[in-house]
């Protein structure tokens, strides 16, 4: 086992050597890698938080005609540690009344609903739990980070806070509907529910196969992390800060690593399940170049939204729900439907051949799509009434125009 | 004792301990936390038994989907989050009774049952694939899975029906 | 005799004919309109409205004549048609000021009686909701009353003598220590004092109302927007009663910012208001100075020169110009986009900014018109930056944003059809500025009653027929093209030559009399009502602010939508918190 071609598993086989040396129970080793596995992902994803803080507020910086950061160390990258620094010296600021365990667990369960789902991302051919399931996991841990901010949004004793709360469970249920069933294309594509197999299945990227379904995706992936334009839940210009806005120094610190974390995380999802994943030239032979791959990916879609961040207003509570009801929801599943219909003719095509009838039914589909919204369109222009017709009320003048030349009036 | 032994002890206490504060708790939202502890516990037992599906199920439906909007109507619903007075009712002495009466049947139930002393076969590796054809192949469950599917639908029907009504009058 | 005299003329034979006892002209020397009696108030308004089609009370307020024992209250009502004001006038004695409401005819007259209230103590029968406006319960006295006096009172008029006493500065607040700068009403003790009932509700954790209807039972829960709030722009608070997300009941609450600005501005010297009005909307200083400069204009009964005149409607266009692209901005963050567009515009507002500097010294406080003329020449190479501003780049950039934010699906989504404004209502709320005319009601002061040399330009008066936020936002593209189309004129047609009559002079003597002056701000229109008696100071000076009088349709155009809409609704009328509170 080269270091190269199997870099964890050969470090894995020599820790396991180290800790049975020492006369441990091989039982009790194999708890004690798992837990060093995970605190290790969990940690450096967490670190990661900090690099991302400095990306998103430069190119927000950059979108928005300024420079962003560029005081604290060079371009900026240093910033974020000034901030870290400033946040944790910070006092807790527990709000009276607060229920002050759920209160305290709120961020706590967020940010671990959102570090769970990384331990099913294949961050290289080997590495990550493979389990037939993990495609459903990834919805399930989910439903933590919903949970937290539930619990936060409750026990602040706000009510901007519950209002948030409020609007966090409607666009969870909401989103999930559509999250799920997009995730179901490329489940079915590759034949399994385990993340590596749907990375191995990726000979082609799953998004030439479906790319209405990876737009889906990734929308409604949007909508669950609650990033611009669906920014609900902590919509600054109404509520405030939402379920956040009691919180201070550290307690408020994790939210935030929770929140880009979250972000990064769809990324890293949406790479897995339809842009291959760790594929890439030479990651079969080196796996470490997997991770690199993975990651070049995440980011692409991580800085999707983060352009959406910087260009897009927020959309309104009911106009969101109906959204995801009326539009993302019969969409998916029209577009499940079709995937599952299709594959079955033209699985015998051999792999080019169906990614491109894969990709011509798509087509189909989004100018069937782009019709319907065009319609809809109309449709609004009509329901929008006037309170006024032009001359109804003429243009205000001083009377009698003595003078005024007709020239002069437009 | 291995480790998973280890594992499932811890989870079973927390379960336990969970399940009573569900019912002792004067606080109806730390109640509904609690539940989705032993609900979370069920999943970890689910997950120790190699029922890797079934785990994450019951994650999605019971915490994800359940639990929630159980929290969310009592956020919603009652003013009054703290039950001020206590909480047994007059009956517990009886209900304490039967209730002993049927852990005890329980337990000499299990005593009588002649359980394997180790599985008859391993859990097959791909559990779930053999699970998604028994629910649909013509010979395993899917007039029992297709009955429920419209009977959800029905009851879904009805639903949308109950509101809209509502809504319009 | 044209015209204009003959009608008037008419106005005037049927107003006196139809109350022949009660309505007489105004005879004092440099006053104008009609003073009615108390008790044929309500009919003369019904008649003005309905009969003569005076459908828009701009202005209401009050003056203290202290000498004659006399309070009076001062209507300006316009046609929306255009032309001049009606003025009509109610006096009442000092001790007990009663007048009938004019709520009820003009629903515009709400806020600003409960000022007149609220600053001057004239008790108005009939209002719905007489209470104060801009100071608190706890306040003691009507401040505008001229024997008000605060704990601490120096001297009746500026500059105050005592500040130097011995030729050394005196800070007033060492005779004013903290525990008796404040005084109370009799038998109140603010330590026991609670609010009223309306608003106990919202100092509860999480108080909810029963709602009333049987329909689904939901409960409802009061949410304070305010005063502390990101999208309020300024301290401001609306009390938002909620059924879910739905609004049903909204009330603004106002005068965080109040520092009395009327009080103030009586005390100072007719010239050392001119730099206080750049406080009133800060966004727009240059449009204060303008009305105020036109209102004692009309006093004085000078006129200045061409050059000035040409200088003050350049500098009055950037105004707008400036003032509607940062509304714009501001209202997209409104609407939740994360500062992008309001950056865009600040980038523009910005260049604007420098021609300010360049030529006041000043970016926002600029101090810039004079009685007579402007303060400063434009230098050269400012007329050149304005040029290049005018012809080059801000009709590119307002393309730009036109093209950024115009069709974008969510901007549409969000904007129609929410907040809607019938012309109807827009007129009886008084409403003014870009609320208005995106209601279908082509009134623009500008075109309505030109002043300065606006008659000149060739431009459009922006209009729009949805009467919603989408609209108003239109509006505001709509008039920042027509700004640099008049600047265009005004840059070609400018003549060389003095920029002052006569000499400037610090101490105006300003004739006995009373004028109004208003002119088309960038929130609606600006009009200030001065009233002397020939002395260094103004015996009353009252800013009509339209961010404040916009407020009064707030609620109408809240209710029914969501929380959500509030904010942008809000964010659609721009205010401006140091006009509104003054």
């Amino acid at each position: 086992m080269g270091i190269l071609s199997q870099p964890v598993g050969a470090i894995a086989a020599w820790l396991q050597a180290l800790l049975e040396g020492w006369g441990l129970a091989p039982g009790l080793t194999k708890v004690i890698l798992y837990l060093i596995g995970a605190g290790l992902v969990a940690t450096l994803v967490q670190v990661w938080v900090i690099f991302l803080i400095w990306f998103e507020r430069k190119i927000i910086g950059r979108f928005q005609d300024r420079l962003g950061p560029n005081r604290v160390g060079p371009y900026g990258l240093l910033q974020p540690f000034a901030d870290l620094i400033k946040i944790i010296t910070k006092e807790v600021i527990l709000p009276a009344k607060a229920d002050k365990a759920v209160y305290l667990l709120g961020p706590i369960v967020m940010n671990a609903g959102v570090l769970a789902i990384w331990a099913v991302i294949p961050l290289m051919p080997m590495v990550g739990m493979d389990t037939n399931i993990a495609a459903l996991y990834t919805i399930a841990v989910g439903a933590f980070a919903t949970l937290g901010i539930l619990m936060s949004g409750w026990a602040s004793n706000n009510k901007f806070a519950l209002v948030s709360a409020i609007r966090t469970v409607a666009q969870m249920v909401a989103y999930e509907v559509p999250t799920v069933l997009a995730l179901l294309v490329p489940v079915l594509l590759a034949g399994t529910m385990s993340l590596h197999g749907i990375v191995k299945a990726q000979h082609v990227w799953f998004v030439i196969f479906a790319p209405l379904a990876f737009l889906i995706y990734f929308i409604a992936s949007v909508a669950e992390v609650g990033r611009t334009p669906f920014d609900l839940l902590e919509a600054e210009s109404e509520i405030v800060a939402g379920f956040h806005i009691e919180y201070s120094g550290m307690v408020f610190a994790i939210f935030y690593v929770a929140d880009f974390l979250h972000a990064f995380t769809i990324g890293a999802l949406a790479a897995v399940l339809f842009l291959g994943g760790w594929r890439g030239p030479g990651a079969e032979a080196f796996p470490l170049l997997g991770v690199v791959y993975l990651w070049i990916k995440a980011f692409a879609v991580y800085f999707l939204v983060v352009w959406a961040r910087g260009s897009l207003p927020r959309v309104r509570i009911d106009q969101m729900m109906d959204f995801s009801w009326k539009f993302l929801t019969p969409l998916a599943l029209i577009l499940l439907v079709v995937a599952a219909v299709l594959d079955h003719f033209v699985i015998g095509l051999g792999v080019w051949g169906r990614a491109l009838s894969h990709l011509a039914a798509n087509a189909v589909v989004a100018w069937l799509v782009l019709q319907y919204l065009e319609h809809y369109d109309r449709a609004r222009a009509r329901q929008r009434p006037m309170v006024a017709q032009p001359g109804q009320y003429p243009e205000a003048r001083p009377p009698a125009p003595v003078e005024t030349s007709p020239e002069t009036a437009s | 004792m291995t480790v998973m032994q280890i594992v499932f002890l811890i989870t079973a206490v927390v379960t336990l301990f969970a399940a009573f504060r569900v019912v002792t708790t004067p606080n109806m939202v730390h109640a509904a936390l609690w539940l989705i502890v032993t609900l979370f516990g069920a999943a970890v037992f689910y997950a120790l038994l190699q029922a890797n599906f079934l785990a994450v199920a019951q994650v999605v439906v019971y915490i994800g989907a359940i639990a929630i909007l159980m929290m969310f109507v009592i956020m919603l619903t009652r003013r009054e989050m703290r039950d001020r007075g206590p909480q047994t009712g007059k009956q517990w002495p009886w209900a304490a009774v039967i209730a002993a009466a049927f852990f005890g049947g329980l337990v000499w139930l299990g005593q009588q049952a002649a359980l394997p002393a180790a599985p008859k076969a391993d859990v097959p590796k791909d559990s779930i694939a053999q699970l998604g054809q028994a629910l649909v192949s013509p010979n395993g469950f899917v007039i029992p899975f297709e009955v429920a599917s419209v009977l959800l639908l029905a009851a879904l029907i009805g639903a949308v029906y109950l509101a809209w009504t509502r809504h319009q009058s | 005799m044209s015209e204009q005299t003959v009608m008037i003329q008419n106005e005037e034979d049927t107003l006196l004919s139809r109350f022949p006892k009660v309505v007489r002209k105004d005879e004092r020397k440099g006053y104008e309109g009609y003073v009615v009696e108390a008790n044929a108030l309500t009919d003369f308004a019904r008649t003005l409205r309905d009969e003569l089609g005076y459908d828009y009370l701009s202005s209401v307020t009050g003056v203290d004549y202290l000498p004659q024992g006399q309070m009076e209250v001062v209507y300006h009502a316009y046609k929306t048609t255009g032309g001049p004001a009606l003025v009509f006038k109610v006096q009442v004695p000092r001790d007990n000021p009663v007048v009938p409401s004019l709520v009820p005819i003009y629903p515009g007259a709400d806020f600003q009686e409960r000022e007149a209230w609220d600053l001057l103590g004239i008790k108005f029968e009939g209002h719905p909701n007489l209470k104060r406006i801009l100071l608190w319960e706890g306040f003691h006295g009507h401040p505008l009353r001229k024997d008000w006096r605060e704990p601490y009172f120096e001297a009746e008029h500026k500059p105050y003598k005592s500040r130097f006493p011995e030729g050394k500065v005196f800070r007033a607040e060492e005779r004013n220590p903290f525990g008796k700068n404040v005084d109370y009403p009799a038998g109140f003790d603010p330590a026991q004092w609670t609010p009223d009932n309306t608003n106990a509700l919202i100092y509860e954790g999480l108080g909810r109302v029963e709602k009333a209807s049987d329909d689904l039972p939901t409960e409802q829960i009061v949410v304070n927007l305010g005063p502390q709030h990101p999208s309020t722009h300024g301290v401001f608070r609306m009390v938002v009663t909620l059924d879910g997300e739905t609004v049903v009941d909204l009330e603004p609450v106002m005068g965080y910012l109040h520092r009395n600005h009327e009080k103030i501005g009586e005390r100072n010297t007719w010239l050392m208001n001119m730099p206080f009005t750049d406080r009133l909307d800060y966004l727009s200083p240059m449009s204060n100075n303008f009305g105020y400069a036109l209102a004692v204009e009309k006093l004085l009964g000078v006129k200045p020169p061409e050059r000035a005149e040409y200088i003050r409607v350049i500098m009055a266009e950037l105004t707008r110009i400036q003032n509607h692209i940062f509304a714009i901005g501001m209202f997209l963050n409104d609407m939740g986009a994360y500062f992008t567009p309001s950056l865009y515009a600040i980038e523009e507002r910005e260049l604007i900014l420098d021609v300010f500097e360049a030529v006041a010294g000043s970016r926002m406080m600029v101090n810039y018109f004079r009685f007579g003329g402007v303060a400063r020449d434009i230098p050269e190479d400012v007329m050149k930056k304005i040029h290049d501003l005018a012809f080059e780049r801000l009709p590119r950039r307002i393309d730009e944003l036109d093209r950024y934010l115009t069709n974008s699906e969510i901007v549409r989504v969000r904007g129609e059809g929410v907040g809607v404004l019938t012309p109807e209502q827009a007129i009886a709320y008084s409403a003014a500025g870009p609320v208005l005319r995106a209601s279908g009601v082509p009134y623009d002061v500008r075109r309505a009653e030109p002043y300065s040399i606006y008659d000149r330009f060739d431009f459009d008066v922006a209009v729009r027929y949805h009467g919603d936020v989408y609209d108003r936002y239109l509006i505001r593209m709509d008039e920042v093209r027509q700004s640099i189309r008049i600047i265009q004129q005004a840059l070609q047609q400018i003549p060389e030559g003095p920029i002052m009559s006569g000499k400037p002079q610090y101490q105006h003597r300003v004739p006995a009399g009373e004028s109004y002056g208003r002119v088309e701000g960038p929130k609606g229109e600006l009009g200030f009502y001065v009233v002397s008696t020939g002395k260094g100071n103004p015996w009353r000076y009252h800013v009509r602010a339209p961010s404040f009088i916009n407020l009064t349709a707030l609620a109408e155009m809240t209710k029914g939508q969501k929380v959500a809409d509030t904010v942008i609704i809000l964010g659609s009328i721009d205010i401006v918190l140091g006009e509104t509170d003054r």
